[in-house]
């Protein structure tokens, strides 16, 4: 587990993306550097509640949370955060995750 | 606006829940094109474009199934942007017959992926979804149209009611359409007490995966008898006189709906209560995909094309909307991260 969840900072413009793009969007710069978001607030949330194919699938809870950097990404919630909650990120792999800020 | 070309023929093979074994993509999109070209009249042998779109024909490609179809083709295309590839397709064959590449073009779509296989798709749909939303157990559309749908509500300050009406009045379109998976007719309360799948979503919100195929005939209007012409230009929201949207999630539904500019005020409450709730507005009249199943993206726009030609040439039966002389058809698809990437329209016309 990693503290914080990485994105893609445009060099020219400091726009930052997640995911990576290959261009920037605003300024269709080439060049990418990595920075860490560690914070977001949560917008929308829901709970998935049955998956196709799972028989003995667990409830789990997603969340679409803007972070400290204005990114709107989507992220596993890891306890039971309501919308308007400030979470702090960590991510697992390349996967998203939240929970209340301490 | 195409004046010189138009669909003369729509076809589908049966729709179903659960493949039997002998049944597959390929044998699908063949009943379809068997039954699209009796529509139209034509013989398979006058054919000499197509274009095709689905998501488990791999690794076969639109050649291996002309070949397999017994075609000979001068035109040939493969689309591979999900829920808007029928209106892709579409618009390459009519600009292709308009400019002579092909004269006869089958446009065709399907899947049968079965459940399991459904997810394996959804799962893997592209390395973003395979990176950061597959790891979280996200759920594939549902959980993402479970975000859209919460950021809609609050949005236009829609109730879970309000999505009702539209699954509800598509069911009781459906009850008319023997196709349709799903036929028995609902009631909000049964709407309501339905499982939540992916809250705010519940069963009747989530399109049922089935495997079946789609195709139409698009010729030039010199060889046309009965046909629909499709245009853009010229056309009020008002006009239209029935439509179809395409329907993965009653949410997507209210969203091209208002894009279109056919939710007056962009109050999607008041359209959903009155003009679906009280059946004043004719939509997805064979029931849209939540009732007549989703056979994967690229059909899924296949069919409301075939509805609303149905209707255009006033064969709909008893789902036939009196007089209907224009249709809107849409499509929307390629859920890339946080929501679909692609979406297109048609306006098909009825030629008197």
């Amino acid at each position: 587990m990693n503290r914080g969840v990485a994105i893609w900072r445009c060099v020219k413009c400091r726009t930052g993306f997640f995911p990576q793009r290959l261009l920037c969007s605003r300024c269709h710069g080439d060049t990418f550097e990595q920075d860490r978001v560690y914070q977001a607030v949560v917008e929308e949330i829901s709970t998935i509640r049955h998956m196709l194919g799972q028989t003995n699938w667990q409830p789990r809870r997603i969340a679409s949370v803007r972070t400290c950097d204005g990114q709107r990404i989507t992220v596993g919630l890891t306890d039971e955060s309501e919308p308007g909650t400030v979470i702090e990120l960590f991510e697992e792999n390349a996967a998203p995750f939240g929970a209340a800020k301490k | 606006m195409h004046t010189n070309a138009a669909i003369i023929g729509v076809g589908q093979s049966a729709y179903t829940r659960r493949p039997q074994p002998g049944q597959s993509t390929h044998t699908f999109i063949r009943d379809a094109v068997i039954a699209a070209l009796a529509d139209a009249e034509i013989d398979l042998r006058e054919v000499d474009g197509m274009a095709v779109a689905s998501f488990s024909l791999a690794p076969d490609a639109a050649v291996d199934l002309a070949w397999k179809l017994g075609l000979s083709l001068r035109w040939l295309v493969q689309d591979t942007n999900g829920g808007s590839s029928a209106m892709n397709m579409l618009g390459h064959a009519l600009r292709a017959v308009e400019t002579g590449a092909a004269s006869v073009i089958l446009v065709a779509g399907g899947d049968a992926t079965g459940l399991g296989g459904y997810a394996k798709v959804a799962a893997n749909f592209n390395v973003v979804t395979q990176l950061h939303l597959a790891p979280l157990g996200h759920g594939g559309p549902n959980g993402v149209y479970a975000l859209v749908t919460s950021r809609q509500m609050k949005t236009y300050g829609l109730q879970k009611s309000d999505y009702g009406h539209l699954a509800i009045a598509q069911r009781a379109w459906a009850a008319h359409n023997p196709y349709a998976v799903y036929r028995t007719p609902m009631t909000m309360e049964d709407y309501l007490a339905a499982p939540l799948v992916a809250d705010p979503l519940s069963r009747y919100d989530c399109v049922p995966v089935v495997a079946g195929a789609q195709a139409i005939v698009v010729a030039l209007l010199i060889v046309v008898v009965e046909a629909c012409a499709v245009g853009t230009h010229g056309v009020d929201p008002g006009d239209i006189d029935v439509a179809s949207i395409y329907d993965d999630y009653p949410t997507m539904v209210l969203a091209q709906l208002n894009d279109l500019g056919m939710i007056p005020g962009n109050d999607l409450a008041r359209f959903a209560r009155r003009d679906i709730g009280e059946r004043r507005f004719p939509l997805n009249t064979w029931g849209g995909m939540l009732s007549a199943g989703q056979p994967g993206g690229p059909a899924g726009g296949l069919n409301g094309i075939s509805e609303a030609v149905l209707q255009l040439q006033h064969r709909a039966g008893a789902r036939q909307v009196e007089g209907a002389r224009l249709a809107v058809t849409t499509g929307y698809g390629m859920t890339l991260y946080r929501y679909g990437a692609t979406a297109a329209a048609a306006v098909l016309e009825r030629l008197e």
